[in-house]
């Protein structure tokens, strides 16, 4: 930035003067389109503060003429909606899939990393295979199992695959995994560790923060997702988040409650901003390793 | 050299580590692939026992309208967003890459909104949209333009919700600038003072550097927009008109809806062979035109 | 209660169900079979359905060998959580058609069980229901259902908008013949207000006479051929085509885009969202529209008044009347407990009991009934049953429990009617694709 300040009192070349103007296009382009992208965010904001009347109202108020803290109050008193119940529902999934997903993978990873034989590169390839594998591919087979078994609506469909390891998750986890240098294990295996031990207290100590990585977008991904949960989920009571949130557009409601659906949306996105706030750079490195937005 | 005993305990190490994966390869991949394509081949509501029927569900899917709309729908769909979508946060991934005031904050206010993604987002927009009291007709009457009725209207649902792809290029931009600021000052260096302006230094050395970026951001978008269900769960049900009946839609409205679980499975099967297709061929078209530091793979 | 604990309940009870049978022979009077029958209900989840939950203990005091256990789900969830719990064997005892898939449709893919050789001794007449109406569910002389609810269509008018307006309160005689469909369209002239300003727009009348296939039927004119109704609800012939199918449609339409005296379906959703009621929000003059939604009359911000379809071109029918039955499905291992239930449901007194707690449903027994009219504050007993009773006498049973695989053709409709209802094409370019459409749906499904 000082940079700028210096070029501009040299306005000798040019070429460099050229340069310049573009930068402050670009500037002014991106302040554009920053507004654009944040506009939306201030209009779910707002919306979720006014009364169904402003709500409705045109044009639209950007600032609501009083604030209506009662939407969110409403959100968890109304037992049509039963908001707090299924972000709870929500939760449980959340948090059981991490642990599942963590631990599986990396035990898995753990054992392309390490382990040469027979084999290992064929399964290996095999979890590469899996990585483009669409879920709307294997649901149907994969929902009859499930309903056969008797566990229809209930949660357990959702968090058991997690227990069987993400082909993304050990993609990721077994890149480093195999950086982690030969010597330390041999000089645990010195030490009379058992390879159970290898992988419990010295693989996942030193792997926090790929692990931290895995756990936030297996977190993300059970969080937002929809079309596993439509499938297995029909009482209200067992709805997660989206489908209830979803279900806030349909029949109950005299007139839809724009008001509601803003504040649950804010509510719902308010885990995934606290795990951005804390942890802004595994975020990135995640989405720039694993290309998940 | 390990001895025999060594490896076979070795080895006897690798399947009870990956032993986790291999039975959920089994169970949640592999049998539901292979049951799939047994289904594809019955007539099944679940209630009674599958019934044999050939092709039928084949030769029927060609002569469907609704099959043929969804996959137009969804092409549609892809052919427009996904490279624009590319184009975009490409483009500003490299503006902020420039020496540029707060360029911190922009990439956070540009990333931020890609955060809210889900049925979140697909209820934000539609709010957006709202004929009336949205936001962006809103936004559109300072310009003269009439109301436009947006997801309840066939000509403009698929547009809006293309609009809506946009506000998610913020994940798209990161990759783009994490490329970009793993480009190797020196290369640059060196274009420069190779007498090579900016334009040529972007076009010679920046973006052959980007393309595995590009290829990998490029497979996952193609692959993402052939499975859009959310938007047409939540917000517009497949319509107006079936103008927003998306493939995968349509196979949840026939397994799940309508319980013919073979048909569907017919056309999941369709789906599976499509996305190896297409990955296939990106990677075959890769080897080709794609540059990877240090030589071409093989 | 979870499902699990549900079970652990369920096999408690079966256990000490037994002893406890063995002990207290002394005490009580009821079953001593030695064994307790649990029943499943199944339901929608909303008020209006799950209040029967609060009659359970009552009726196991009146019968001791039998449990009642209510399950539910959302409407939209209704259908596949049914669906699912027959595939893992796990069916419910007693249900009705609350989804998207009716009578016909439940019927066709051998779902219901037949009742006929548990009702010996059973008689319509002792529950006060009539027989053209017991005879809804009926198949070849056998029946399939027992009628609970009787829904009708009626007219909802906004009190205060008709005051503001300046217009004369529409009649609820059915047999005054100078309530006319025309007279109605212009008191809903008067009363629609232009706007862009959702908070300040309104309109007169919201025609929600049936679903989009039978709306032609209140014209005279009939989009499927006669023997529908007597073959198992499989239409022969489609007759989208015909002139008087098309001017039905037009007129239909008209009151949107002609007359402009509907909301479009921009402004309902806008107002109501994807499956909301319009007239809810206080903003329509006129609804014609299934009886249910008088069972929320006491929430609304505004008078509320009913008063009879007026007077089309359709001499017969004016009203499309929905009945609720309950059936037994086949699967259901105690037939005769569940079938003790459904009486006891059907009773006078407890169809008396149900309009209190289910919030305003009406009662199929019509000594009940008398007191169902009398429900609903502001609102004269008088005048709704002359609207019910000119309903029943002018009423045709709504298409979607009658015809096959409904919900596909439902569907069907609505989509391709979108175009119309949007004022993007007009009815008579879109009539012969959806003829086309549909013909192939049912050629498919028919099979």
């Amino acid at each position: 930035m000082s940079n700028l300040a210096l070029t501009k009192q040299l306005p000798v070349k040019p070429k460099k003067a050229r340069a310049e103007m573009a930068q402050i296009i670009g500037f002014l382009i991106l302040l554009l389109v920053t507004v654009a992208m944040i506009m939306p965010l201030w209009f779910m904001l707002s919306t979720s503060l006014k009364t169904t009347k402003e709500m409705l109202a045109y044009p639209p108020s950007f600032i609501p003429d009083h604030f209506a803290w009662g939407n969110f109050k409403e959100l968890f008193i109304n037992t049509d909606i039963k908001f707090g119940r299924q972000y709870m529902n929500s939760l449980i999934v959340g948090v059981a899939t991490v642990i599942g997903t963590v631990f599986s993978s990396s035990f898995v990873a753990f054992g392309f990393a390490r382990y040469r034989a027979k084999g290992s590169t064929f399964f290996f390839m095999l979890v590469l295979s899996t990585l483009m594998l669409p879920y709307p591919a294997i649901m149907i087979p994969q929902f009859l199992l499930f309903t056969k078994l008797g566990l229809h609506d209930s949660l357990l469909p959702l968090i058991l695959p997690s227990f069987f390891a993400s082909a993304y998750m050990i993609f990721l986890l077994k890149q480093f995994f195999t950086t982690l240098p030969n010597e330390l294990y041999d000089a645990g295996r010195i030490d009379g560790c058992r390879e159970i031990r290898l992988y419990w207290s010295l693989t996942l100590p030193l792997s926090g923060p790929v692990l931290a990585t895995v756990a936030i977008f297996s977190f993300i991904w059970s969080w937002n997702d929809l079309l596993a949960p439509v499938l297995y989920l029909d009482s209200q009571e067992n709805f997660t988040l989206p489908i209830g949130m979803a279900a806030m557009l349909s029949s109950k409601f005299r007139i839809a409650p724009w008001n509601l659906m803003m504040a649950a949306s804010l509510l719902s996105v308010l885990p995934i901003v606290v795990l951005f706030a804390i942890a802004q750079r595994r975020f990135v490195q995640g989405i720039v390793l694993t290309g998940i937005k | 050299m390990k001895s025999t005993r060594e490896s076979r305990r070795e080895g006897r190490l690798f399947y009870f580590f990956i032993s986790p994966w291999l039975i959920g390869f089994i169970v949640f991949a592999l049998f539901p692939v292979l049951a799939s394509l047994y289904y594809s081949f019955t007539e099944y509501d679940i209630i009674h026992t599958p019934e044999f029927i050939g092709f039928g569900n084949y030769t029927e899917l060609f002569k469907d309208d609704q099959f043929w709309n969804s996959i137009k729908v969804t092409l549609k769909y892809t052919f427009i967003s996904v490279p624009l979508t590319l184009f975009l946060s490409l483009i500003f991934a490299i503006l902020i890459n420039q020496k540029i005031p707060f360029r911190g904050l922009f990439r956070t206010a540009m990333y931020f909104p890609s955060m809210i993604s889900g049925v979140s987002m697909a209820l934000l927009w539609f709010w957006v949209f709202n004929p009336q009291a949205g936001l962006f007709n809103y936004f559109l009457s300072f310009f003269g333009v009439g109301t436009i009725n947006w997801f309840l209207d066939e000509n403009y649902a698929m547009w809006a919700l293309i609009i809506m792809s946009f506000w998610g290029l913020g994940g798209g931009m990161l990759i783009f600038l994490a490329g970009l600021q793993g480009i190797p000052a020196h290369l640059l260096e060196a274009a420069k003072l190779d007498g090579a302006g900016r334009l040529r230094t972007f076009w010679n050395v920046t973006l052959p550097l980007l393309s595995p970026v590009f290829l990998f951001q490029l497979i996952i978008g193609l692959i993402d927009s052939f499975q859009v269900f959310t938007q047409a769960y939540t917000i517009t049900q497949g319509g107006p008109n079936y103008s927003t009946w998306f493939y995968v839609y349509n196979i949840y409205i026939n397994a799940f809806k309508n319980f013919r679980y073979g048909y569907a499975s017919a056309m999941a099967w369709i789906l599976l062979i499509a996305v190896t297709i297409i990955t296939f061929i990106i990677m075959k078209l890769s080897n080709r035109y794609v540059y990877y530091e240090g030589g071409r793979e093989r | 209660m979870s499902k699990k604990t549900g079970k652990f309940m369920l096999s408690l009870t079966l256990v000490f169900g037994l002893v406890a049978t063995a002990c207290s022979s002394g005490g009580g009077s009821g079953s001593k079979d030695g064994e307790t029958v649990t029943i499943t209900h199944y339901t929608i989840d909303s008020p209006d359905r799950t209040f029967v939950e609060k009659l359970i203990p009552d009726f196991e005091a009146k019968h001791p060998g039998i449990k009642i256990k209510v399950t539910k789900a959302p409407y939209e969830q209704f259908d596949s959580k049914l669906q699912s719990s027959i595939a893992a064997k796990n069916a419910p005892d007693v249900t009705s058609h609350w989804g998207y898939g009716g009578f016909m449709e439940y019927y066709n893919k051998g779902m219901l069980m037949d009742m006929t050789p548990y009702l010996d001794g059973f008689k319509a007449s002792d529950y006060n229901i009539p027989d053209d109406v017991m005879n809804i569910y009926k198949v070849d002389g056998k029946t399939y259902g027992i009628p609970l609810n009787s829904y009708v269509t009626v007219m909802l008018y906004n009190k205060d908008l008709f005051d503001a307006a300046g217009l004369q309160y529409p009649p609820t005689d059915y047999e005054d013949k100078s309530w006319t469909f025309d007279k109605m369209v212009d008191y809903a002239k008067k009363m629609t207000v232009d706007s862009k300003d959702l908070a300040k727009a309104q309109y007169g009348v919201d025609f929600g006479f049936g679903e989009r296939d039978q709306r032609p039927q209140y014209f005279g004119a009939d989009v499927y051929s006669a023997d529908t109704w007597t073959n198992g609800g499989k239409p022969s012939e489609i007759n989208l085509t015909k002139p008087e199918v098309v001017e039905a449609y037009k007129k239909i339409y008209g009151l949107i885009w002609d007359q402009k005296v509907s909301p479009t379906p921009a402004f309902s959703k806008s107002v109501s969202g994807q499956f909301g009621d319009p007239f809810l929000s206080g903003k329509i003059g006129m609804s014609v529209v299934g009886s249910w939604s008088l069972a929320a009359s006491s929430n609304f911000n505004f008078k509320v008044g009913v008063a009879a379809v007026p007077q089309g071109p359709n001499e017969k029918v004016r009203s499309v009347l929905y009945v609720d039955p309950l059936f037994i499905l086949k699967d259901s291992k105690h037939p005769k407990e569940a079938l003790e239930w459904i009486k006891y449901l059907i009773t006078t007194e407890v169809q008396e009991k149900s309009i209190e707690l289910s919030g305003g449903n009406p009662p199929v027994n019509q000594k009940a009934a008398e007191k169902y009219y009398s429900n609903f504050e502001g609102i004269d007993p008088a005048q709704i049953k002359q609207v019910f009773e000119g309903a029943y006498k002018y009423g045709f049973e709504s298409y979607n429990h009658l015809i096959s695989n409904y919900s596909q053709i439902n569907e069907l409709f609505i989509n391709e009617l979108a175009t119309v209802e949007n004022g993007d094409k007009k009815v008579e370019e879109v009539l012969p694709s959806i003829e086309d459409k549909l013909k192939k749906l049912l050629e498919r499904v028919n099979k």
